[in-house]
């Protein structure tokens, strides 16, 4: 796989006597979905977080587009094109709705703009706005636009995390487990918005899931991780086929 | 080699009590989720309590019980009950605030009640204090030191039989382990930790017994100066390792003596003992930070419940209907809606800030009586609490808007004011001139502050700018070029031109174009790029920098202009006075303005003005009154900490939201004190804290 978006080699992390990550390779090819399944514990948050430079790994190195990136700071590499949600929600408490995806707007676009604000009190720009409109219809957000997310179901907070990662167009997504705590149609709708991306921006996603009917509609080939190991890879047919697969993620009796 | 052990052996009686405190701290902080800064207030208490009893005839062992096993437990389980329990689960500051409040408020709340202060030296619990019974190579030991010692061996000793050999004390390392974890096999976590504060109370109380007599006389600010060598000897111990925190209370105790012994007499040294502790805050703070984001369970843990006190505000927040559809007023912290040009005439702009027409009726009529009518010293409170106003601006944005926690606001103050007056004085320059350049110096010393802490967050940072503050008291302040020690600076007043600020009525004028100037320039930030930016990382900074945040430059510029802002007021108030001393603006006061302001409000910038105008106008009017009431206002302090656990948006926001919804009510405009919600909430409401994990499990 030559002209892979993201490309990590060999990637460890040790917590005290517990290996989350065993010399980890993965590829993300330009516009591609890629699922990591795996029991609980395998390792996939760590994967993320390694990625993305939140937890640094102990040995491997990330590319990004052909350049090194597991030496630059996370919000460079945020800015690179990588957008990501959380299992466990990141919100900005006490912010709207819209507030959220403005942010990641703005974020992308550059540093703070304190002379900008003193001088003639920066209003968002028209581009941006509509940017943050756009995104809103998409997620079928635009009604709760001003309301503060702390009052917002699960459901709807999933969806403003994911909205907060698609701004600033970026090339490679990268979901936690984001149907967690959804329901059938929640995720169902969840399913379609990615989809919706993946089709108009030709976004890469990484997949964190334990909802196998997401993974099967999402993404093109799957990953099985476990104890930090990468178990098997390939389409969703042919891993789940896997005897080993079998044994260690759903139980010997499945 | 005697020499040495010649000056660690008096360390040792010092390090006892530094590790008492140290374990104390660390026991409540892991068991019942609270660093516990009252911890010192409570020392105080039992420490004072148990002289009086001595005084009136009780035989020391009695009074040692009473004091000990009796008052020290008890005032901790009414603190837990009334306070502690309620805010578990807040975040950081709303758990600071109420314990530094107390910290305060404790001492004198006690002294109130004794009526008077002991007519005796404070005795030993045992033994004679005073007496030499026999040597140790050729150092002499006293009671007072036997007795310390020999009663921290015996309260280990239990320690570690009742943590090693009993049930509870089981479940109890079990729950400092994890609570959570804990509570899975069916231990009641709650039942532990209450037992765990009273312990730590116990602790508490028999670290102020012992200390007493120490001092001459009981006095509180000496037990804060402990506590913070108790949090030394925490931080040593991680927060989470009792033996740890032992130790490095012990090793805390004989350094300190050794540090005083061979270093020369000068600022340097007399100022490096009292700011040991904070050099370790320094050094092991990040440790502490760091081993949390490497343990695995870390995560395990749900996610944070929703505030109360947030979650109130909100439900405060009334929504009006507009032309424009629904508009959100008055929500929260720092909230704003995307189209902030929503009314349409000026009529329903009003209505729909009723605080704001509230603010500048009051602001003007004061304003007006100020120029008019009132009385010198009546003026001169007024332009004092514009000054504190600025400095409490500085808080608004700092940790209103961007959620660091600074416990060294006062120091920036100081060094603005002192640098102000040193360059109008040696340069020759126009006050105006020499408080920007204040403003300037304080800036830097912001982002002083800032570099080494930019890993640290909530508490940490809060402990780490503790220590920067006891730095600046000790060692940067007495210089003669900076604060001058104990005479303190000349500040005078400004001139521009032929225009001179020295008459009290133009001077307040100055003072107030410049609150004017400094909140404009709060307003702008916060409602500009940057204010959106400050709000998502106080949100959630791991969120902030994946979407591309810069968030330790963002909290460099945001030290540096909040200090610049502190020093700006902290020039204006020596200007006022005429000159400026260490002591206006110590550590102490740090805790005070952060306190008041956070009571006050943290989260407008009327908060902060309203914070400046009442504590002046409060400490004026108190100063009226009789001596025997001069700690009226630590009680006053007392009860605002306990209202400040119901209503951490703050008095003025909390007002501000019942105005509206009344303004609302009464023209029929009202619709709803909930903006409506979408399904349940996604932050499982306080006390969901209790469940182990999500239900989905969770996963690395």
């Amino acid at each position: 796989m030559t002209g892979a978006l993201l490309r990590a080699r060999d990637i460890s992390r040790r917590f005290g006597g517990i290996t989350a990550l065993a010399e980890l390779s993965l590829d993300v090819g330009e516009g591609e979905a890629v699922g990591v399944v795996g029991p609980n514990g395998a390792g996939k948050t760590t994967l993320f977080n390694c990625l993305l430079g939140l937890t640094p790994p102990d040995t491997g190195t990330v590319e990004f587009d052909g350049r090194r990136i597991d030496r630059m700071p996370v919000w460079r590499r945020s800015r690179l094109g990588i957008g990501r949600t959380y299992q466990r929600m990141e919100l900005f408490r006490g912010m709207t709705v819209a507030d959220h995806l403005l942010v990641a707007e703005q974020a992308h676009a550059g540093t703070v703009r304190l002379w900008g604000d003193l001088l003639h009190h920066a209003r968002p720009s028209r581009e941006e706005l509509d940017h943050v409109e756009s995104a809103l219809r998409l997620l079928g957000l635009d009604e709760l636009a001003d309301r503060p997310v702390d009052v917002l179901s699960l459901g709807h907070a999933r969806l403003v995390e994911l909205g907060r990662a698609m701004m600033g167009r970026p090339r490679l997504l990268m979901l936690d487990e984001p149907s967690s705590g959804l329901d059938a149609a929640e995720t169902a709708r969840l399913a379609s918005i990615i989809t919706d991306v993946r089709r108009s921006e030709g976004t890469a996603v990484v997949l964190v899931e334990h909802d196998l009917t997401l993974v099967g509609d999402v993404v093109d080939r799957l990953c099985v991780l476990d104890f930090g190991r990468m178990l098997a890879v390939g389409s969703v047919g042919e891993v789940m086929a896997d005897e080993r697969v079998r044994q260690a993620y759903l139980g010997s009796g499945a | 080699m005697s020499q040495l052990f010649n000056y660690a052996v008096p360390g040792i009686p010092f390090g006892c009590v530094f590790a008492l405190m140290g374990v104390g701290l660390v026991l409540t902080y892991k068991a019942a989720g609270v660093f516990n800064l009252a911890f010192g207030a409570q020392a105080f208490v039992s420490g004072l309590a148990f002289v009086f009893l001595v005084q009136d005839g009780w035989p020391r062992w009695a009074a040692g019980i009473i004091a000990i096993l009796g008052l020290g437990p008890l005032v901790g389980l009414v603190l837990d009950r009334l306070l502690f329990r309620r805010i578990r689960t807040a975040s950081p500051l709303v758990k600071l605030v109420p314990s530094l409040g107390l910290l305060i408020a404790l001492p004198q709340v006690a002294l109130i009640i004794a009526g008077s202060t002991p007519q005796i030296p404070p005795p030993a619990l045992f033994l004679d204090a005073q007496t030499v019974y026999f040597h140790l190579g050729s150092v002499p030991l006293s009671g007072l030191e036997l007795s310390i010692t020999v009663a921290t061996v015996l309260v280990v000793a239990a320690l570690v039989v009742l943590f090693r050999l009993t049930p509870v004390g089981l479940e109890m390392r079990a729950v400092v382990e994890s609570p959570r974890l804990t509570e899975l096999f069916g231990i009641n976590a709650g039942r532990v930790s209450a037992f765990a504060w009273v312990l730590s109370s116990c602790i508490a109380a028999l670290a102020g017994v012992l200390l007493a007599p120490l001092y001459s006389q009981l006095n509180p600010e000496d037990y804060t100066v402990l506590l913070v060598w108790g949090i030394a000897a925490a931080v040593i111990g991680r927060f989470a390792s009792l033996p740890l925190a032992l130790v490095g209370g012990l090793g805390l105790g004989v350094a300190q003596q050794i540090l005083a012994g061979y270093l020369p007499a000068g600022i340097i040294a007399t100022g490096l003992r009292p700011s040991l502790p904070f050099v370790v805050l320094l050094v092991f703070l990040p440790f502490s930070r760091q081993r949390q984001l490497d343990d695995p369970l870390a995560d395990c843990d749900p996610p944070i419940a929703a505030l109360a006190g947030e979650a109130r505000g909100y439900r405060a927040a009334a929504t009006l209907t507009g032309d424009r559809g629904d508009e959100t007023v008055a929500v929260g912290l720092w909230h704003r809606t995307l189209h902030p040009d929503g009314g349409t005439s000026i009529g329903r702009r009003l209505l729909q800030r009723p605080t704001a027409v509230l603010g500048w009726v009051v602001g003007g009529l004061a304003v007006l009586s100020a120029l008019t009518w009132v009385s010198p010293d009546w003026l001169l409170t007024m332009t004092q609490g514009i000054a504190f106003g600025i400095i409490f601006l500085s808080l608004t944005l700092l940790t209103g808007m961007s959620g660091q926690i600074s416990l060294c606001q006062a120091s920036f103050a100081g060094l603005g004011g002192f640098a102000a007056g040193q360059f109008a004085n040696h340069l020759d320059l126009s006050l105006l001139a020499g408080m920007v350049l204040g403003g300037a110096m304080a800036a830097v010393l912001g982002v002083v502050v800032a570099l080494p802490t930019l890993r640290l967050a909530g508490l940490p940072l809060a402990l780490a700018t503790l220590a920067f503050a006891l730095l600046a008291d000790n060692i940067l302040f007495p210089n003669g070029w900076v604060g001058n020690g104990a005479t303190g600076v000349l500040v005078p007043r400004p001139e521009i031109g032929p225009i001179s600020f020295n008459a009290s009525r133009s001077f307040f004028l100055l003072a107030l174009v410049v609150l004017a100037l400094v909140a404009g320039l709060v307003k702008l930030i916060g409602d500009g790029t940057m204010g959106r930016f400050l709000a998502a990382m106080r949100g959630s900074e791991v969120a902030a920098v994946s979407v591309g945040i810069d968030v330790h430059r963002l909290r460099v510029v945001v030290f540096a202009v909040s200090a610049g802002l502190a020093g700006v007021g902290g020039a204006l108030y020596g200007s006022l006075q005429g000159s400026l001393a260490p002591n206006d603006f110590n550590y102490q006061i740090s805790l005070v303005l952060l306190v008041v302001v956070a009571i006050v409000g943290l989260g407008s910038i009327s908060g902060a003005v309203v914070a400046g105008v009442v504590y002046t106008a409060l400490l004026k009017s108190l100063s009226t009154l009789p001596a025997r009431y001069a700690g009226l206002l630590a009680v006053l302090f007392g009860l605002a900490t306990l209202s400040y656990t119901r209503h951490p948006e703050g008095v003025v926001d909390y007002l501000g939201n019942r105005l509206v919804g009344l303004v609302g009510r009464l023209t029929g405009r009202w619709r709803d004190d909930l903006p409506p919600r979408t399904d349940a909430p996604a932050h499982p409401p306080t006390g969901v804290e209790r469940v182990p994990m999500a239900a989905d499990g969770v996963d690395r």
